[in-house]
């Protein structure tokens, strides 16, 4: 361990969030602001033949796709750009924006949106993955109805089917999740004294809301500055809703010359804002005489909802980490993202990785109760080491320490005792998950589509400037990329000014997703300080440029193909989760959660503790409570009442340690964390709930509802 | 905009109530979110707003003859905090949202809120409370079973205010209450189940039974009751798988977005059950 790195220090941002004085969107003031309120659509699929705006009241503005200047377009360009700003002809799903209302007082426009009259015409709507592949009412994207369909194949999988003696069928189901951070959506667009757009919004990728802006406006890119606010919270939900959001507010914005702020209220964002995808996936795996794994076929479906937006790399995600840390020698992958009309799916926090992991974690111990084996050295007869071949073909590059983590957990949580101890069916259970987490942008995303730079300047106050467009969402960055500089400066942390960024000041070093600000900028941060550190001397005022680039000796990447290093380096991590169920109400109590994770080395312990801890909380939400249901396209849960995510009193302390594998290209040797941190606690407390009641359990959330299925009426 | 009042004395609170039909707002808790608007709109109510909760006279929790009377504006933290209250309605308030909520949540507005998913309505039941309505003209005690009429729905005249619940004094020997919630803390139910009985020699002197969030209003039966009551452990094993089949057709609930008819009516016998054979007849002398 880094004991100097690691060693915690207060979180620069702690004092104004826990004194009220951080200044979120909703908290800015701006001289005669505006509010927006977007016009919905009411019809999950349906051709608009009408739209009738009720008279509007002086000061008040109805902004439709006619607003656009020319040279935009009325498309947001986020990865696709098959999403337009304002609906267009047709309807896709409900909520889809068709218009915005603006004006100075919010409850007239309420009044003034409920009596927007819009004519349809209704076509046949399809709300799951299984109608949208049966092609119900007709294909609503392309002929087959998915965004983007992936094969895969490792070694010879027909051969090992060929001589099985035994294939163990599975279907493994995931749900919607939605993210409930703390601060609800909010931008405010407005023109500049310059001349330039300006917006300000609370999310991840300040360069993303500048790019799609830009598109849609028809302007050059530096002609609209992004200004990041404190932001409470994203979770992968700012990746690109903001662009969602932050473009038809710039059309009002440019039309009618006054800022205008678009608030969402937390009705609103659970309703039509963006999930985690869900999933189906089904497993074939053929065993030999002896139980052992020859091969795997695995069939991956998401439910990508009415727009492409990002769901074809979420996919990619998904179908790479569907063998999760197991080297299983023959394997063929099918991914599909389908299109439904559903609201659209969209990043959260693992992009694709929880669903796959879930799914072959669910697998695995299925496969262990049907052949009658240890779980826990059922996988571990299959665990990847450095050298092994990924599902893609590419490498583990890096030391696996995955034994010294299974030591380590068994010792910390008594997993093997208790497992011998307690009678499975006996309401008593502890269960067991193992993971990785790639970091960074999957494929060739780093060097092909990110480049990202960053930028470091001595100042003639002897401050030290450092610009990167990562953003502190609560997470930590302030303090952690603040420490990376301050120590190979050795300057104090103080010393480090790091801004919200706004796009006119700092370089484009990426967005805030994907396990990459550590993993990645970081270590651009680290390398930009010892280039200014070099440089100190020379004179008052220094700055330093650094770019990215690839790690050396990875196996390039195929993107048409997908085949390649996909990941240049991984976190590692276990989890066990001890629970009891009660026999009369089938409501789980969990008795313990035990973490262990490799993720290079932790720039700071606290923070990394902090992501460790909210991140098994939020995935035992994931796995247990967080029931979102879509009912012919409306979600069912729509308050925070209803869309239970965990608070203080349903899970026990969490008992975590780091098992230190300093990684070549990382700073300080450290890699991501954000996301790993998610990725087992779901499968470990499902692992857990089927052994209290000795059923298999083949779906998430694990509610009371769906125990007393398993258990009263079997699933098997 | 809404007019709103703050009467100085329940005498001013039942003519405002008379002359300008204002709701009585004591902690707000309900009030407050079934007339929210969406954020940065003023709410609109459809009466003039009457804020009640500095009425001395509604903030006292004292003894009565065979009981207990708590004020309408009494918290359910003063409640809990109260030497004489029921058990089985401190444990009922423990399971209500947070803390800070019940610091300003009320029994009454819980009440006349009539959600048939009310926590303390369920162990009310129980307990055989009443209330108390006055008016400017007189006053009234109805039991709660009669006065809540279905979801939402209570009746209430329209110059009433309730000031009181009555809560009779309570005799039992054993009790239980188990709501079964979303989640631990700031959780609605998905059911409740509130029980009390009071056993001596044997014998089953008084049983109450009640169960939320399973049909429009509690559920509560004082047929099965009575044929349980003043009978002994034996006789009334021997009818048991009769009585939980009697219960069972009176649980109906619905699907919901909290929950499922399936497992909310498997859950509420689980707990009837338990309840009956686990608790009552497991009693000594049995």
């Amino acid at each position: 361990m880094n004991k100097k790195i690691s060693t915690s220090i207060k979180r620069v941002d702690a004092g104004i969030k826990t004194g009220g004085a951080a200044r979120y969107i909703g908290d800015i003031p701006f001289d005669g602001l505006l509010y927006g309120k977007i016009v919905r659509s009411s019809r999950a699929r349906a051709t608009i033949k009408s739209v009738s705006v009720p008279a509007l009241p002086e000061g008040y503005y109805y902004i439709d796709a006619k607003d656009i200047p020319s040279g935009g377009r009325n498309r947001i360009e986020m990865i696709k750009d098959d999403w337009p700003v304002f609906a267009d002809e047709q309807v896709r799903f409900i909520g889809e924006t068709l218009g915005l209302l603006v004006g100075p007082d919010r409850k007239e426009l309420n009044r003034l949106r409920d009596e927007v009259q819009v004519e349809y015409e209704d076509l046949t709507p399809v709300f799951s993955i299984e109608e949208s592949e049966a092609l119900k009412g007709g294909p609503i994207h392309g002929e087959d109805n998915t965004y983007a369909d992936y094969r895969l194949k490792k070694g010879d999988p027909d051969a090992a089917f060929a001589k099985a003696a035994r294939v163990i069928e599975d279907t493994v189901r995931t749900g919607f999740q939605e993210h409930i951070y703390m601060e609800p959506q909010g931008v405010v667009a407005r023109t500049e004294d310059d001349g330039k757009l300006g917006i300000f919004f609370s999310g991840q990728c300040p360069f993303y809301v500048r790019h799609a802006v830009s598109a849609t406006m028809g302007v050059p890119e530096d002609q609209v500055r992004v200004q990041q606010a404190v932001t409470g919270g994203a979770f992968g939900g700012k990746e690109h809703y903001p662009d969602v959001i932050s473009t038809p507010l710039a059309v009002a914005a440019r039309k009618i010359g006054k800022p205008i702020g678009l608030f969402f209220d937390r009705v609103e964002d659970i309703s039509f804002t963006p999930k985690r995808h869900p999933s189906v996936t089904r497993f074939k795996t053929a065993l030999d005489e002896e139980g052992n794994i020859l091969g795997m076929d695995i069939d991956v479906r998401i439910d990508a909802g009415a727009y492409e937006s990002c769901s074809m790399v979420v996919l990619q995600r998904a179908i790479f980490s569907v063998n999760s840390v197991y080297n299983i020698p023959n394997v063929k992958i099918r991914g599909r993202a389908f299109a439904t009309n559903n609201v659209p799916s969209d990043a959260y926090r693992g992009f694709g990785a929880p669903q796959g992991l879930f799914a072959i974690e669910a697998h695995m111990s299925h496969l262990a109760r049907a052949i009658k084996v240890d779980e826990l050295k059922l996988k571990q007869q299959y665990l990847l080491k450095q050298g092994d071949v990924t599902v893609t073909n590419g490498r583990i590059h890096e030391e696996v320490k995955l034994p010294e983590i299974i030591q380590r957990i068994d010792e910390m949580s008594g997993y093997s005792k208790k497992l011998k101890e307690y009678t499975p069916g006996s309401w008593k259970g502890v269960g067991v998950s193992l993971f990785n987490h790639g970091s960074g942008f999957t494929g060739n995303g780093e060097q092909e589509i990110i480049k990202g730079v960053v930028k470091m300047r001595k100042r003639a106050d002897g401050l030290v400037d450092l610009l990167v467009s990562n953003v502190e969402m609560g997470q930590g960055l302030q303090t952690t990329f603040r420490k990376i500089a301050a120590m190979v400066l050795e300057l104090p942390v103080d010393s480090v000014v790091y801004n919200d960024p706004n796009t006119d000041l700092v370089p484009d070093s990426g967005p805030t997703c994907a396990s990459r600000s550590i993993a990645v900028v970081g270590y651009l941060v680290q390398e930009a300080a010892k280039k200014l550190k070099d440089r100190w001397k020379e004179s008052d005022i220094v700055e330093v440029r650094q770019q990215y680039e690839p790690p050396e000796g990875l196996i390039p990447w195929d993107q048409a193909n997908l085949q390649g290093d996909a990941y240049p380096s991984y976190g590692w991590g276990a989890n066990v989760i001890e629970v009891e169920v009660d026999p009369l109400t089938y409501e789980v109590t969990t008795k313990g959660i035990w973490a262990v994770h490799d993720v290079g080395v932790a720039i700071d312990e606290k923070v990394v503790e902090g992501q460790v801890d909210g991140g098994i909380i939020q995935a035992l939400g994931y796995g247990s409570l967080e029931k979102l249901e879509v009912k012919e396209g409306r979600f069912q849960q729509k308050t925070m009442a209803d869309y239970t995510i965990p608070t203080t009193m349903d899970f026990p302390k969490i008992k975590s340690a780091l098992v230190d594998n300093p990684y070549e290209y990382g700073p300080f040797g450290a890699k991501g964390a954000g996301e790993l941190v998610f990725d087992g606690a779901a499968a470990a407390f499902a692992d857990a709930v089927q052994m209290a009641i000795n059923g298999d359990v083949k779906q998430i959330p694990v509610t009371p509802e769906y125990i007393m299925e398993v258990r009263e009426d079997g699933n098997n | 905009m809404v007019d709103s009042y703050r009467p100085l004395s329940l005498k001013e609170a039942l003519d405002l109530r008379a002359d300008t039909g204002a709701m009585p707002f004591a902690g707000g808790t309900d009030l407050m979110v079934r007339y929210r608007y969406e954020s940065g709109a003023i709410p609109d109510y459809p009466r003039p707003v009457m804020f009640v909760n500095q009425l001395d006279d509604l903030r006292k929790i004292r003894r009565i003859d065979h009981g207990l009377s708590i004020g309408a504006a009494v918290t359910m933290t003063e409640v809990l905090d109260h030497d004489d209250v029921p058990e089985i309605l401190k444990e009922a308030l423990l399971t209500i949202a947070a803390p800070g909520l019940r610091n300003t949540a009320t029994i009454a507005g819980n009440i006349c809120n009539a959600s048939p998913a009310g926590d303390s309505i369920c162990a009310l039941y129980a307990l055989d409370a009443g209330v108390k309505l006055q008016s400017p003209g007189g006053e009234r005690i109805e039991p709660i079973y009669q006065f809540i009429t279905g979801p939402g729905k209570i009746d209430l005249h329209a110059d009433e205010i309730l000031t009181e619940i009555i809560i009779p004094e309570d005799h039992s020997t054993i009790h239980l209450f188990k709501k079964v919630g979303t989640r631990r803390a700031n959780a609605l139910s998905k059911l409740t189940l509130s029980a009390v009985a009071r056993i001596s020699d044997s014998r089953i002197d008084e049983i109450r039974i009640a169960i939320g969030a399973v049909a429009p209003t509690v559920v509560r039966s004082l047929e099965l009751e009575k044929r349980m009551e003043g009978r002994s452990l034996k006789e009334v094993a021997l009818e048991a798988e009769d009585i939980l089949r009697d219960y069972d057709a009176l649980v109906q609930p619905i699907d919901d977005q909290r929950s499922t008819a399936v497992y909310r009516k498997r859950v509420a016998m689980n707990l009837v059950r338990h309840f009956l054979l686990g608790v009552v007849l497991q009693q000594k002398g049995a």
